[in-house]
């Protein structure tokens, strides 16, 4: 107890006679534990507990069974033939849009009249409705009508009511018969009957998924592989959910690189952690020498001083929580919306606070706390008894060993420079992570020279240029270099992310832009109506490409079609063009090289196919190799001629030729259309030619350039939580100069009291403290753009590389970096405008005579 | 008025005061009391006048100094700088007084230790825009004996000589009032005396009314005018 009391007489109430910088240190703590528990909740609920939407109902199988473009109905004849009492549900998965709300649902067909019963007393469906009994031939009826859906009760409708859908590129009209039970999953499903949705969806003949329930206490392994050998070659047994594990892992690389942004502000924040509790220690070394002298062990004053830390992180970390929990709902919306772009159809689950995350985060703000305050602390721990004797007059000053630091950060750079160039580590780019701590650490190490050299030169030349406030300005800050530079390196820091992600994200956009001006040869592109996702491919009628190729205006039609398929365990997609109608690109794509048309000719009716980049960085193929792959119920060899540049989806894509895929999987419906208008056509005319043709059918046309404005837009959505993440560390870290520009001119309060003394004005220690704000602003601006450039060369050759397989060109987006760091630059001297006044409103009297 | 010394020159000069605080008080009002710091202080300031205000601690010395120094400013009664009533200023006019008309030397020296000495001597000049900071500094150095040592850092030099530039600095604007508490304070008895010599030759010299607190007996031996205060009341005025 007596302990608790001194602690907090002198740890505890000296914090409280700051509390504005006390806030502001808390508050930047607070900031950094919110931002990594809000990605990490948010993560979790967009990502991290991916479920596909396409797990509703299917709960307690054990196999399944799946062959790219469906398996056909034939395989589920043979399980069911089988001697063995097996549970097995046929399915059609796919998406249907809601017309009222846009919103895409997914669409669950079921062999309801098999296994109506057994569902309805399983799940407890139309049991609301049970009381009003139906006979059994209506019931059957109802089953029957293709019109007949039930639905989640998220959707809010009720027996009877009507509900228009889009499905494929046609809208239908639906009777909802039923409320289904609520699902844990908080999920939108549409049920109909398996036989409506293969109507309605026009695949006969296939299903997408049969699930199986095998006996009870059945070896799963041996199971799977005796099913295996039933089916047919293309047909894939595997347990239930392994396309939401691969779903998952795919999800993975994004939710790390997420994750590692986040911490940014964390390490932005344990800067300033170290600088506050430096500053104490500084400042109270007479006191701690006092204090030895009257009977404190070394061990006491080092935990008083991890104390203070320890109260700084509880106290951040616990304002954080709330502030992370209030973020992640923001973040959740944004990454959802990426997910589904760039990876796979999901509903963001609920945001869960467990108790685990609450755990976590302020272990974090604690930690962080903790390990930032150790060196200080333990310099607070070598301060002599003699020290106490050492009347105040000339104000102790850090020991730094600028020529070590140097040495020290050169080695970390070289460390960096290497680890920078291993390859990935268990397909994540561990050695590049490395590599930018490396290179933070060895900016840290660099920052007292660089602080004195730039002062110095700043002490002469603005001394000229903007009178004695500033040669007073540089000299305080060089003198305090130890102070400065610890704060130079948090907003550098923060400075440094922002650069290096702004370069990064500016280069991938130019990348993209360049690629999308070579991708798109044709001048109007179909695709059915409803929000695009990287694995949903709703189909257009059949008979429509022939109508529009035989307007007047138009050249030619190109019938793209693509299905989401499974490769070694991981989602890819596989698609065809019709090489028939080959137009030629602008620019060669391909890595070898050549031009198009010459690689395209490779693909026309051989079993020979191009992959995408990121395909053939994840599964480590190259032209020449020959991968084998499951077409519906086959399977088949096909060699791979090239790979060619795609920024357009993460996931792997192979393209084959339209003929080839039609031998393997015979539905001709095309999910998108490529329209090449005839020369000197007007292709607005065209366009509406195709819309009158095309009555009837939900059918989006865009042009190449709405093509690439919408291609653009979703990059800047992907794109918006790292913005974000950047602002949030800038905060951070602009808060932390504010908060130590506050401590500065509370230490330095006698020297800016004699200084009014000698006939300094207010205004003038107002611009002498603004001055200081300005030139840390100026020093982390060029250290953070200096760090920020070798940074972003780790993020576009080495991280995003290994995480995502993309070549990514190197490229300058001079206006975004401008406006970013005249952002950051003017908020450090804003931020200097509180300290400046609380400077300014000093009593020289009362301080020029204070010990 | 460079060539001194004639007698009835010297007269007109003391008529002629510089400084003036007339029926002054000064309250502070701390913990609900009221501590009255000065009670009804009157003086006259000439130019060349070396004051010694002497008196217990805690009596109003430094309280004095300040108000007189346009520093702080009088509850009741006036203090006059020149023709100008400081109570009346606003902040920038008292800056300005300040910069013009005023020095002050401390106890503790108070010198910038991030400044070299002779930047220390140019600080009220380049704070009041003075373009020659550089001449005046050299010279005001040279006036206070310490040729050459411009290029040092404060925590290079004695006590003394320290407290030589805190001189030098007060004298950089070549202002009319030179205000020291306790300049002397805390050097030994030697250099204490040099620097009561210095203080007095620059006075002298350059011709500005000169306060200074102390508690050293022989400042009440050399000085002009010697001030008695006595809980925030002048005791007795001696006039030589
Ligand atoms: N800011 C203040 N608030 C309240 N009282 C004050 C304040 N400043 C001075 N005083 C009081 O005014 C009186 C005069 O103080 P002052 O500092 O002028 O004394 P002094 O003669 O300079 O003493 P010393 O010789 O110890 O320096 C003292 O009683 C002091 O307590
Ligand atoms: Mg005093």
């Amino acid at each position: 107890m007596p302990r608790l009391k001194l602690f907090y007489r002198l740890i505890v109430r000296p914090l409280f006679r700051e509390p504005i910088r006390l806030a502001l240190m808390v508050l930047a703590v607070a900031l950094g534990v919110a931002v990594v528990l809000a990605i990490d909740l948010a993560g979790n609920a967009a990502a991290g507990s991916f479920h596909s939407s396409m797990e509703s109902l299917a709960g307690g199988n054990d196999l399944e069974v799946v062959a790219p473009g469906g398996a056909p109905e034939s395989v589920v004849a043979t399980l069911a033939e089988q001697p063995h009492p097996l549970r097995i549900t046929p399915r059609m998965e796919d998406f249907a849009v809601d017309t009222r709300t846009q919103e895409t649902l997914s669409l669950i067909g079921l062999d309801l009249i098999a296994e109506g019963s057994r569902y309805v007393s399983e799940s407890g469906v139309a049991a609301e409705d049970s009381r009003n009994r139906q006979t059994i031939e209506e019931s059957i009826q109802e089953l029957e009508d293709p019109k007949s859906i039930w639905v989640s009760p998220s959707l809010g409708v009720k027996p009877g009511d009507h509900l228009k859908l889009l499905i494929n590129d046609a809208v239908q009209d639906c009777i909802v018969r039923g409320v289904l039970p609520q699902s844990s999953a908080n999920e939108s499903v549409i049920l109909m009957d398996i036989a409506a949705a293969q109507r309605a969806l026009n695949r006969h003949g296939r299903v997408d998924r049969i699930l199986i329930k095998l006996p009870e206490n059945a070896n799963i392994e041996e199971w799977r592989k005796k099913l295996s050998e039933l089916l047919p070659a293309g047909v894939e047994v595997r347990p239930q959910g392994a396309g939401t594990q691969e779903n998952r892992k795919m999800l993975a690389a994004f939710r790390w690189n997420l994750r590692l942004l986040s911490y940014i502000a964390l390490v932005v924040g344990a800067f300033l952690i170290y600088n506050t509790i430096s500053v104490s220690v500084v400042r109270r070394r007479p006191e701690i020498g006092i204090v030895r002298a009257i009977g404190a062990g070394r061990n006491e004053v080092l935990a008083a001083f991890l104390g203070e830390a320890v109260c700084l992180g509880l106290a951040g970390a616990l304002i954080g929580v709330p502030l992370g929990r209030i973020m992640a709902s923001g973040a959740v919306k944004l990454m959802a919306a990426t997910v589904d772009s760039l990876y796979v159809s999901s509903r963001p689950g609920a945001i869960g606070l467990s108790w685990s995350s609450v755990a976590l985060a302020l272990a974090v703000g604690v930690g962080v706390a903790v390990a930032s305050a150790l060196s200080p602390a333990r310099e607070a721990m070598q301060v002599s008894l003699t020290d106490a004797m050492a009347q105040g007059r000339r104000e102790y000053i850090a020991q730094t060993h600028k020529g070590r630091d140097l040495i020290v950060a050169a080695i970390l750079g070289a460390l960096g420079a290497f680890a920078a160039r291993m390859p990935a580590f268990a397909g994540k780019p561990m050695f590049g992570y490395l590599a930018t701590i490396l290179l933070i650490a060895a900016a840290a190490y660099a920052m007292p020279a660089l602080v004195n050299f730039v002062s110095q030169l700043a002490a002469q030349a603005l001394g000229k240029l903007l009178g004695v406030e500033a040669l007073l300005a540089s000299r305080s800050l060089a003198a305090s270099l130890r102070r400065t530079s610890v704060l130079v390196a948090a907003l550098a820091t923060a400075v440094a992310m922002m650069v290096s992600v702004g370069i990064m994200v500016g280069s991938f956009r130019q990348t993209v832009v360049a690629w999308m001006n070579d991708q798109l040869p044709a001048d109007l592109y179909l695709r059915p109506a409803g929000d695009p996702a990287a694995d949903r491919h709703p189909t257009i009628s059949v008979e429509l490409p022939g109508k529009i190729a035989a307007l007047p205006g138009v050249a030619a039609v190109n019938r793209l079609r693509a299905y989401e398929i499974s490769y070694n365990g991981m989602p890819a997609t596989l698609a065809s063009v019709d090489l028939r109608v080959l137009r030629a690109y602008r620019n060669s794509n391909f890595f070898s090289g050549r031009p198009a048309a010459q690689v395209l000719g490779q693909l026309r009716g051989q079993n020979n196919v191009i992959v995408s980049e990121p395909f053939s960085y994840k599964h480590h193929v190259k032209a020449g190799d020959t991968i084998a792959l499951s077409l519906g119920e086959y399977r088949a060899s096909f060699r791979i001629v090239d790979v060619y540049c795609d920024y357009a989806s993460e996931r792997g894509y192979i393209l084959m030729d339209r003929d080839v895929l039609l031998k393997y999987l015979p539905d001709p419906a095309p999910t998108n259309l490529a329209v090449f208008v005839a020369p000197s056509t007007d292709v607005d005319q065209v366009r509406k030619e195709i819309q009158e043709v095309a009555a009837g059918h939900r059918i989006l046309i865009f042009s190449d350039r709405d093509l690439r404005k919408e291609a653009v837009r979703i990059f800047d959505r992907t794109f918006a939580i790292t913005y974000a993440l950047e602002a949030v560390a800038v905060v951070v870290a602009v808060m932390g100069i504010a908060g130590a520009l506050i401590a500065l001119v509370i230490d330095r309060r006698r020297e800016l009291g004699l200084l009014r003394f000698l006939g300094a004005a207010t205004g003038q220690i107002r611009k002498m403290i603004l001055v200081e704000a300005g030139l840390l602003g100026l020093l982390a601006n060029l250290a953070g753009f200096a760090l920020g450039y070798f940074l972003s060369l780790i993020l576009v050759f080495v991280i995003n590389k290994q995480s995502f397989g993309w070549t990514i060109r190197f490229h300058w987006p001079f206006a975004v970096l401008l406006g970013a760091l005249t952002v950051v630059y003017l908020a450090t001297v804003i931020s200097g405008l509180y300290p400046a006044r609380v400077a300014a409103r000093l009593n020289p009297l009362e301080v020029i005579h204070e010990q | 008025m460079e060539n001194d010394d004639l007698p009835e020159e010297r007269a007109a000069v003391r008529r002629m005061a510089i400084l003036s605080l007339q029926a002054v008080t000064k309250e502070y009002a701390s913990e609900g009391q009221c501590v009255r710091a000065l009670d009804g202080v009157s003086l006259e300031v000439s130019a060349g006048e070396f004051v010694a205000l002497v008196g217990r601690s805690g009596c109003g010395k430094s309280t004095l100094l300040h108000v007189a120094g346009a520093m702080d400013f009088p509850s009741t009664g006036l203090v006059l700088i020149g023709d100008k009533n400081t109570s009346a200023l606003n902040d920038a006019q008292q800056t300005e007084l300040r910069r013009e008309k005023v020095g002050f030397v401390f106890q503790s020296f108070q010198l910038l230790h991030t400044l070299t000495v002779q930047e220390n001597v140019e600080l009220p000049l380049l704070l009041a825009g003075n373009p020659a900071a550089r001449e005046a500094a050299l010279e005001r150095l040279h006036w206070v004996d310490l040729d050459g040592l411009g290029a040092r850092y404060p925590h290079q030099l004695s006590g003394g000589q320290m407290q030589r530039v805190a001189i030098a600095r007060a004298l950089a604007h070549s202002p009319r009032i030179l205000l020291a508490d306790e300049p002397t304070g805390n050097l030994d008895s030697t250099t204490g005396a040099a620097i009561l010599d210095l203080l007095v030759r620059l006075t002298r010299e350059r011709k500005t009314a000169t306060i200074m607190a102390t508690h050293s007996p022989e400042a009440a031996a050399v000085c002009d005018t010697l001030v008695r205060m006595r809980d925030g009341r002048i005791e007795e005025i001696t006039r030589r």
